[in-house]
């Protein structure tokens, strides 16, 4: 992967080396699991200039938007539909965009920071046996790790694009545990149809700035957990990216989101880049949430 | 082309903050060192400014060197 990096991609190898170089052991624990799954799916000579490739592309999509964003004052889209259009509706487009996402959760050093915490505060905390629900999986890496974590653990997911149901069911088989993951294409938001109070624990890594009411998806989330359920929500913050359309300014707007609903916040995290773009007002954060429903009104 | 490619040595210099960096169409980001990803698109929007014309991502994630850049710049602007 780096070796590709470096002959072809030579401006990102500095952030990827930084990431490496920031928790080498989380890293290579990271690197080694989600680029055997993209192997598993791509091979073991094409998974790396594809999914580098994406990653290099959806960065630089990413830091052109920030500058944008800097310039403005606010995000370039503002709908749903915009993006819909844009975005999620082209199958190219979002096959791209997703595998370059994959590799974030790793090759951007502030989103290894939430990897630690989701592996080690909630995927292996969660009930044992647990049924799970994933909102948005998106490229699926997230709880088909919570699965490599827990072989007790069940998955139901659930996604609004055909790129991601497809992106993810053929992750999960890579991994090996497609017995124990099923996807769906399906509104998040719609979600509020399925029967309440039946998952032990909830993921939903970045979807909530993807939407226009984003306290829909914390409700919810309450709406299918059990009481005492784990819940595992991230989102961004002054962080622009073409399909970003709810402006998170601060972390408490998260917490409070999350406390209205029913939601005892029992961790949070806000992480920001090593790097910025120079005389930047806005900071880009990327925040992660250990959330449990609560059992009583205060409880 | 000559044009473009002494404008765009005024912009390498004020994002870079080096009154000395001289480039060519050869110059690649391993001849300046703070030459990222983070500092490419700082750069792609300096020109913009300067040569008063908007980017799309695309557009500009794949520049190899300073030549492929003039050659966009150029283009853009129908010459």
């Amino acid at each position: 992967m780096f070796a590709y990096a470096r002959a072809n991609h030579p401006r990102s190898v500095r952030g990827m080396e930084e990431a490496l170089a920031k928790d080498p052991e989380l890293f290579t624990e990271v690197a080694e699991k989600f680029g055997g799954w993209a192997a598993g799916v791509h091979g073991d000579e094409g998974w790396a200039p594809l999914c580098v490739d994406a990653y290099v592309n959806f960065s630089n999509d990413v830091i052109m938007a920030q500058a944008r964003y800097e310039a403005d004052g606010h995000y370039e889209n503002s709908s749903f539909a915009e993006c819909e259009a844009s975005v999620y509706a082209d199958r190219e487009v979002m096959d791209e965009y997703l595998w370059g996402v994959f590799l974030t959760n790793f090759l951007w050093s502030h989103h290894m920071e939430l990897s630690r915490v989701f592996r080690d505060r909630f995927a292996r905390k969660i009930a044992a046996n647990a049924s799970v629900v994933e909102i948005a999986p998106g490229h699926g890496g997230w709880g088909v790790w919570l699965l490599s974590e827990r072989p007790d653990a069940r998955l139901q997911a659930f996604d609004i694009s055909p790129s991601s149901i497809a992106i993810a069911s053929s992750i999960a088989k890579s991994a090996g545990v497609a017995d124990r993951a099923s996807y769906e294409r399906r509104n998040a938001l719609d979600l509020s149809a399925l029967p309440a109070g039946e998952a032990d624990a909830c993921l939903c890594s970045f979807l909530i700035e993807h939407l226009e009411e984003p306290e829909k998806l914390v409700e919810v989330m309450a709406h299918l957990l059990k009481p005492g359920g784990k819940a595992w929500l991230t989102g961004a913050l002054t962080a622009a990216q073409i399909d970003h359309i709810y402006e998170f300014r601060k972390e408490s707007e998260l917490v409070l989101m999350a406390e209205k609903y029913g939601f005892r916040v029992l961790e949070t995290m806000s992480v920001a880049p090593l790097r910025t773009l120079p005389k930047a007002r806005f900071v880009p954060r990327s925040m992660g949430l250990l959330l449990q429903k609560r059992t009583t009104e205060l409880g | 082309m000559a044009d473009t490619l002494s404008k765009l040595q005024d912009v390498f210099r004020d994002v870079f903050e080096d009154d000395d960096l001289v480039i060519s169409r050869a110059t690649t980001a391993a001849q300046v060192s703070a030459w990222d990803s983070v500092m490419h698109v700082t750069l792609m929007m300096a020109a913009e400014r300067a040569f008063k014309l908007r980017f799309k991502s695309g557009e500009v994630t794949g520049l190899k060197n300073v030549g492929e850049l003039v050659d966009l710049i150029d283009r853009r602007l129908g010459g």
